[in-house]
């Protein structure tokens, strides 16, 4: 969004018609509140910018459908001219001509109309050009139909308006809806606005409205639209003194008949503005992140570079974009509805006095007077900067301009770094509220993400401590890994085609993710119909499964005016996480997904794994919409950004520590329980302290050794060309263990049916010289380096007999004999080495033994008596012979 | 209507048009022939995209497409707008619609939405004595206003109590008399005479109320009148403290009733009352938290004042005088029958209570029922004409012959029809919602579709628009228990409604945003301590209840 500049933060406020009291919709669902329709379609006008044009910022809805709008705004408008009550000049009434023409024009390069054209809602900025205030509203309030008030000034309406008629009527005669105005109707009230400005006063202001509208209309009869109304007013001099370009101009706006009127779009090619059209530039399109164009292809440097950095004072802040001073608004106190009724806007009067009298059962209310304070007031209030700047004020000006080149520091060295370091240590929902903080870390991502792909690395780095939520989107886009034309790639996949999946879509949609204003609006509903449809149709190989339209909530939310970045999103994560889960024969993935993740569930916490097999409660009663829809389905959109702001970061294993991580926080519950209390536990998953589950996951991740959780189904190894030039993955924690070399150390492919009749997890060979430190010979390709405190600690056991023990064995390993260890019942017998086991229960347990089918019951016996982080090397010795790392103890030589 | 209006909307005529597209393609002439339907729908980009792969046209002509495509539609857009527009001129001309008709219709449009060409509000004292009112009770000033309050308060109060006092002799002294009479009764007097005694007591009994009834009206209408300009008049002062006239403090009458023997009677009435509270998350993805209170006690204890004045009655009277005029009401219902009076039953026992004490913001309960009374009528009357004009939509279902029932007596009122008073006198209630029911509702078998039920939802749907944050309903939609109310039944009857609050408690979050409420269920005093345990152990398997912070566990 454009730097704020000189502009204002403006807010205004209006109602949204309440609805007809219990009516369904088609769909046998609620009717959708007229408020949220609007929000929804509101959305679109955030990336209508352009230098004529106010630019929207934000929308908020407040109790009984009241909406918020934040735009941009200057205090001074063509009121205030017409208020000096002299004419204005025939050179400046061309240059606002020409101004507001550029605005509407772009807005109708955008299919919609200004339907609204007022002198209030023509604003001046600093430098006394044309800034059009409220372009928006005709557009979002679907034409006007999602109100009660009439949209436009009764003045400045044009003829063919007034003929069509006002939707707000209790007459039933009137039964058809006008059709939406066309971008004419705005070239009238420009013109009625220009006549105004020449002849210095408002017109038509002192006979009443229907007189008003009437004399419109009849305007139609007259030949000379500019006399009549000039002699009306009594100025027909003033009219005849002006320039013939002016008064051409003026004819040609107030044109009777639509057909013969111009448009925006051929006014501006007018031969009156031939002299002057040569001093505006037509407006560029900034080109957005994301997209395929290079973004510096109209990049000019100024002859001189220093012009560049001379010094505009120390606000340093008006040159941040208008959403990020709006949101750091916010996040400084501010509070729209309090501003609005400190200004008298909003007035409310104590529910206790407007309550109805009478109500009939089906919900029709009487004896209620007409609220007053629900009238429209359409003043837009200024908010009050002050407050922010004051709190930004101790904030360098380095925070604003952040260098990247240096790897090492992420945070600007000042004064306030050290005050800043301290707040990385708080609560990420604190953190979140912080201003300064906030502000840090968005100058710092939107330069990384403008420096994106070639910033990668640094991304993925900052996003480790956190993602400003305003970025959000854009960050997740970068961690993906999203590139390439997504606009064109997405534009050329037909979404409108039916395909067999429509019917499910289309149930499925109203469900999702429905307490969001966003995504439950009309709006909302269109755009994920439209991604789910391109990601149907553009993966031929894969289905649509229900818990998909869950999974796409996230990506939609936050790239809801980019939809071709939210299908791109979505395509890079679903084979990133959720290979093959889309199949349409999906059981082989998904079944050794669950026994992977029971066999999690054992390693990390054998006591409560024991007691839900117990019960028989399994994961393929519960954690199927969990993994199917990466948590989307159980969770609320904001504690999904922060799962998945970690989970983006993590590799495809990441998941399974999220769930053990979920089971451990309902622990206590799970483990008083029986099945049937447990299944109605999870029916409806209570309240899961976000935080804390992301805490203990990424400790559970730390803890699990890479190649437990091993998947034949899994992605397979990316050919080499798929990694972007950019490096590798830049991190231990996001590499896949499917990614890495395979060689014959690595895991091999188990069948599913033995794969379910191992309680505990199998580690690789080389997973286990890694955990050990085995300094092997130098063929052996370590995985990438890794920081050492992050390593778990390992206690290997070998449980071969004491002969084969003594024949070779791996360094630092502890033999227990496979036979005297448990007794008949299963209980761990005394002995030394069992009490060497006990002393390294916060260790990785790694069972070797040359038979495996020992090695798992072994492992199973430990697990049954709660030993945590028990598994099994794979392969067994006979595969660690070949490394040739066994040693023989120096004593026995 | 305006409903209507809006779904013929998405029906306006579309009109097929035909994009032609001509291009070569080495020696060949390819001619791409499209049919569109205005006004379009669809995204250009899309409809390019599309056709691009749909009739495999090769991407050397992409860009000329798209632009010839964008350029097609806007100039048939603008040729439709511009036929609409004046075929709408048309009919203006041709007098299809009246022009004066027509501009009458948009000047009460602008006069009835915006605040412009709204005519300019009249000062309403209500409102005015709201923010007055709503404002000093902010204020220190508000210690003050409750002691004269409560001044008020006892003496009414004491007025009552001498009316009962005097309401008590006389019928002791007519007991007398008709003893004496009965006694004489065959022997010199005969059934004619007792008739005439007891008619004249009754009389006697009728002036004697009469009397007190009007003393009681005269007292409280002077009191409200006092109160009211004495608030004002504090307000003023307060506004320029220079000339206060009021600055000393209004001492607390003490109460002259016995204390002992209340502090008696709440002790034994503290015995009697049972609650338990719940916290409950509703909602599948995004939770809201509510909380749930079950209590056995008397309706009408939510309404009447304790007469003494010990702390916490004042807290709590301090407590609904705060959340008076603000944003967090308190409300109760109450099911009374289908007659709009206070003459009977619950409706005279609410009566009877609302009166002991002056209320001097809302009109008295009379007043207000005699106007809802004629909302009633009025609503009735804007029903029927409206049915007789949409005739098609009442033929559905039973509405006939419940139009009969209304055509008997308008008057009266509906089940699941409810009507709203306002107080501000009660002791934890500020709106009271007074729901119709019938005998249904004692019989066994009611269901979810039930007009109390339904009135249920209305009456929470109101509180959603109204900011009503703390609601009590009887539980078993009744107040008194009877002989046919077995256990089975009260469960049965527990389980409906918790299932249905539940509904639409999950509905309202769509309408409000999800605030957090209080909904009290109430059961009668006359149930069992088992009973209530029964119900208070049903209420967490049906609501969420929200899992409790165990601090001794290690986690």
């Amino acid at each position: 969004m454009k730097p704020l500049r000189d502009a204002e933060l403006g807010a205004s406020t209006f109602f949204a018609s309440p609805l007809p009291h219990d009516v369904c919709g088609s769909n046998g669902l609620p009717l959708t509140p007229n408020s949220i329709k609007i929000l929804g379609r509101f959305q679109i006008l955030k990336t209508i910018t352009h230098p004529r044009l106010c630019q929207y910022v934000d929308i908020t809805r407040g109790k009984h459908e009241r909406l918020v709008i934040v735009a941009e705004h200057y205090e001074k408008s063509l009121k205030d001219l017409l208020k000096q009550g002299k004419p204005v000049s025939p050179e400046m009434v061309l240059h606002v001509a020409y101004e507001v023409l550029e605005g509407l024009e772009f807005m109708n390069e955008h299919g919609m109309v200004h339907r609204a054209l007022s002198p209030n809602n023509v604003l001046l900025d600093r430098e006394g050009k044309v800034k059009l205030a409220k372009f928006g509203l005709y557009h979002m309030t679907d034409h006007g139909a999602d109100v009660d008030f009439p949209i436009g000034y009764p003045s400045y309406l044009p003829p063919e308006v007034i003929a069509q008629g006002c939707l707000y009527s209790s007459d039933p005669s009137i039964i058809e809806a006008p059709l939406a105005s066309g971008p004419k109707t705005d070239v009238w009230s420009l013109g009625v606005l220009l006549f105004e400005l020449c002849v210095g006063r408002q017109i038509l202001q002192n006979i009443d409205i229907s007189e008003r509208m009437k004399f419109i209309i009849t305007l139609g009869c007259m030949d000379d639209i500019i006399t009549v109304l000039a002699e009306e007013h009594g100025c027909l001099d003033t009219v005849k003194e002006l320039p013939e370009n002016v008064q051409a101009l003026l004819r040609k706006c107030l044109t009777f008949l639509p057909s013969k009127r111009a448009t925006p779009a051929e006014l501006l090619g007018d031969s009156v503005f031939e002299s002057m059209s040569c001093q505006y530039t037509p407006h560029q399109c900034p080109v957005r992140l994301f997209a395929a164009a290079p973004r510096c292809a109209r990049l000019e440097l100024p002859e001189d570079i220093s012009q560049l950095c001379k010094d505009d004072g120390e606000n340093y802040l008006v040159e941040r974009g208008i959403d990020e001073v709006y949101h750091l608004w916010c996040l400084a106190g501010g509070d729209l509805e309090k501003e609005l009724t400190n200004q008298e806007i909003i007035q409310s009067k104590p529910p206790a006095c407007t309550l109805p009298k009478f109500i009939l059962e089906d919900g029709e209310s009487f004896g209620q007077g007409r609220d007053r304070s629900f009238l429209l007031d359409d003043t837009t209030v200024t908010l009050s900067l002050y407050q922010l700047k004051n709190r930004l004020k101790d904030v360098a000006g380095e925070t604003f301009y952040p260098l990247l080149e240096d790897e090492q520091s992420s945070l600007p060295q000042s004064n306030s770094s050290n005050e800043l370091s301290a707040t990385i240590t708080l609560p990420l929902i604190i953190r979140e509220r912080d201003t300064e903080y906030q502000l840090t870390r968005i100058v710092l991502f939107d330069r990384l993400l403008k420096a994106y792909p070639y910033k990668k690395n640094q991304v993925w780095r900052e996003a480790r401590v956190d993602i400003p939520p305003l970025l959000r989107g854009l960050a997740w886009a970068a961690l993906l890994g999203v590139e390439g034309d997504i606009q064109s790639k997405y534009d050329g996949i037909d979404k409108d085609t039916p395909i067999p999946t429509d019917r499910q879509i289309e149930v499925d949609i109203p469900r999702c993710h429905q307490y969001d204003e966003l995504l439950s609006s009309p709006q909302g509903h269109v755009k994920f119909r439209r991604v789910l449809k391109a990601w149907v149709v553009s993966h031929p190989d894969l289905v649509y499964w229900q818990g998909l339209d869950s999974l796409c909530a996230p990506f939609l939310y936050l790239n809801f005016n980019n939809e071709a970045l939210a299908y791109a999103c979505m395509s890079a994560f679903i084979p990133k996480y959720l290979y093959n889960f889309f199949l349409k024969d999906n059981s082989h993935v998904i079944q050794e997904y669950l026994t992977v993740f029971s066999q999690m569930i054992a390693f990390h916490d054998p006591e409560l794994g024991n007691h839900l097999n117990e019960i028989g409660f399994i994961p393929d009663l519960y954690a199927i919409p969990w993994f199917l829809t990466m948590f989307t389905h159980v969770f609320p959109l904001h504690k999904i950004f922060h799962l998945w702001d970690t989970l983006l970061l993590g590799n495809s294993s990441f998941p399974f520590c999220i769930g053990v991580a979920i089971l451990q926080q309902l622990r206590d519950r799970l483990l008083a329980n029986g099945f049937n209390e447990c299944i109605l536990l999870f029916s409806d998953l209570p309240e899961i302290d976000i935080e804390r589950c992301v805490r203990e996951s990424i400790n559970l991740f730390c803890w699990s050794p890479k190649s437990a959780t091993y998947r034949q189904h899994a992605q397979p190894n990316k050919t080499a060309s798929d990694n972007n030039s950019f490096g590798k993955t830049p991190s231990f924690y996001s590499s896949e263990y499917e990614d890495l070399t395979k060689t014959d150390l690595s895991r091999e492919p188990l069948k599913l049916s033995e794969l379910k009749a191992e309680v505990s997890p199998r580690i690789s060979v080389e997973d286990l010289i890694d955990l050990c430190e085995l300094s092997g010979p130098a063929c052996f390709k370590t995985p990438a380096k890794r920081a050492r405190t992050g390593k778990p600690k390992i206690l290997a056991v070998d449980i071969r007999s004491l002969e084969d023990f003594s024949r070779g064995h791996i360094p630092g390993s502890i033999n227990i004999p496979y036979t005297s260890t448990f007794g008949p019942e299963g209980e761990l017998l005394q002995c030394p080495a069992t009490s060497a086991l006990a002393g390294h229960r916060l260790r990785v347990i790694v069972i070797l033994s040359n038979i495996m089918k020992n090695a798992t019951t072994f492992a199973a016996h430990l697990v049954k008596v709660n030993f945590p982080r028990v598994c099994v090397l794979d392969g067994g010795m006979n595969k660690m012979k070949s490394t040739g790392l066994l040693t023989v103890p120096s004593p026995q030589i | 209507m305006q409903a209507k209006m809006r779904k013929n909307k998405g029906k306006t005529n579309t009109i097929e048009k035909e994009f032609v597209f001509e291009f070569k393609a080495g020696n060949h002439h390819c001619v791409l022939k499209v049919p569109l339907q205005f006004p379009l729908k669809e995204n250009v980009s899309d409809l390019h995209g599309r056709i691009m792969l749909l009739h495999k046209i090769p991407c050397f002509v992409e860009n000329d497409l798209k632009n010839r495509l964008v350029s097609f539609i806007k100039r048939e857009m603008l040729a439709d707008y511009d036929r609409e527009a004046e075929a709408a001129l048309q009919r203006l001309t041709t007098g299809e619609v009246d022009v004066n008709k027509l501009t009458n219709i948009w000047a009460k449009a602008y006069s009835e939405t915006t605040l412009e060409h709204a005519r300019p509000e009249e000062p309403s004292w209500d409102e005015d004595f709201a923010s007055v009112y709503h404002e000093l009770i902010h204020s220190p000033a508000s210690e003050t206003l409750l002691n004269l309050e409560h001044n008020y308060f006892v003496s009414v109060s004491e007025l009552i109590s001498e009316r009962d006092m005097e309401l008590k002799k006389l019928q002791e002294r007519q007991a007398v008399e008709m003893n004496k009479v009965m006694q004489e009764l065959g022997k010199s007097l005969c059934d004619q005479d007792v008739n005439t005694v007891a008619a004249q007591h009754f009389d006697a009994q009728q002036v004697l109320e009469n009397k007190w009834a009007s003393e009681l009206k005269h007292v409280t209408g002077i009191q409200k009148h006092e109160y009211q300009e004495w608030v004002m008049k504090l307000h003023r002062d307060l506004q320029n403290p220079n000339n206060s006239t009021i600055n000393e403090e209004i001492k607390v009458q003490p109460g002259q009733l016995g204390e002992a023997g209340e502090a008696g009677a709440r002790l034994f009435e503290e015995q009697r009352q049972l609650e338990e509270s719940f916290t409950i998350h509703l909602g599948a993805q995004l939770k809201t938290m509510h909380n749930l209170r079950l209590l056995r006690s008397d309706v009408l204890d939510f309404c009447k004042h304790r007469r003494h004045s010990s702390s916490g009655v004042k807290l709590r009277r301090l407590q609904t005088a705060l959340s008076l005029y603000s944003t967090s009401l308190c409300g109760l219902v109450l099911l009374v029958d289908n007659r709009v009076n206070s003459y009977s039953g619950i409706k005279r026992d609410f009566a009877t209570v609302s009166k002991e004490c002056t209320d001097f913001h809302f009109p008295r309960v009379d007043e207000q029922l005699d106007i809802i009374q004629q909302v009633v009528l009025y609503a009735r009357a804007q029903r029927s004409s409206k049915q007789r004009e949409q005739p098609e939509m009442t033929r559905n279902g039973g509405s006939e012959d419940k139009n009969k029932i209304i055509d008997r007596n308008s008057s009266n009122i509906l089940p699941g029809e409810f009507y709203i008073s306002r107080h501000s006198n009660l002791s934890e209630v500020h709106i009271v919602f007074h729901l119709c029911v019938d005998d249904n509702v004692r019989s066994g078998n009611i269901t979810a579709r039930d007009p109390a039920i339904m009135g249920l939802r209305n009456i929470l749907k109101v509180c959603c628009t109204h900011d009503v944050t703390t609601i009590t309903i009887p539980l078993l939609l009744v107040h008194d228990m009877s002989e046919e109310m077995t256990i089975p039944w009260c469960l049965k009857r527990a389980e409906l409604v918790f299932k249905c609050v539940k509904g639409f408690m999950m509905e309202m979050a769509s309408w409000d945003g999800g605030i957090s409420r209080t909904v009290q269920f109430l059961v009668p005093q006359s149930i069992s301590d088992e009973m209530f345990y029964q119900l208070s152990n049903m209420l967490p398997q049906i609501f969420r209840v929200s899992s409790t912070l165990t601090l001794t566990s290690k986690r």
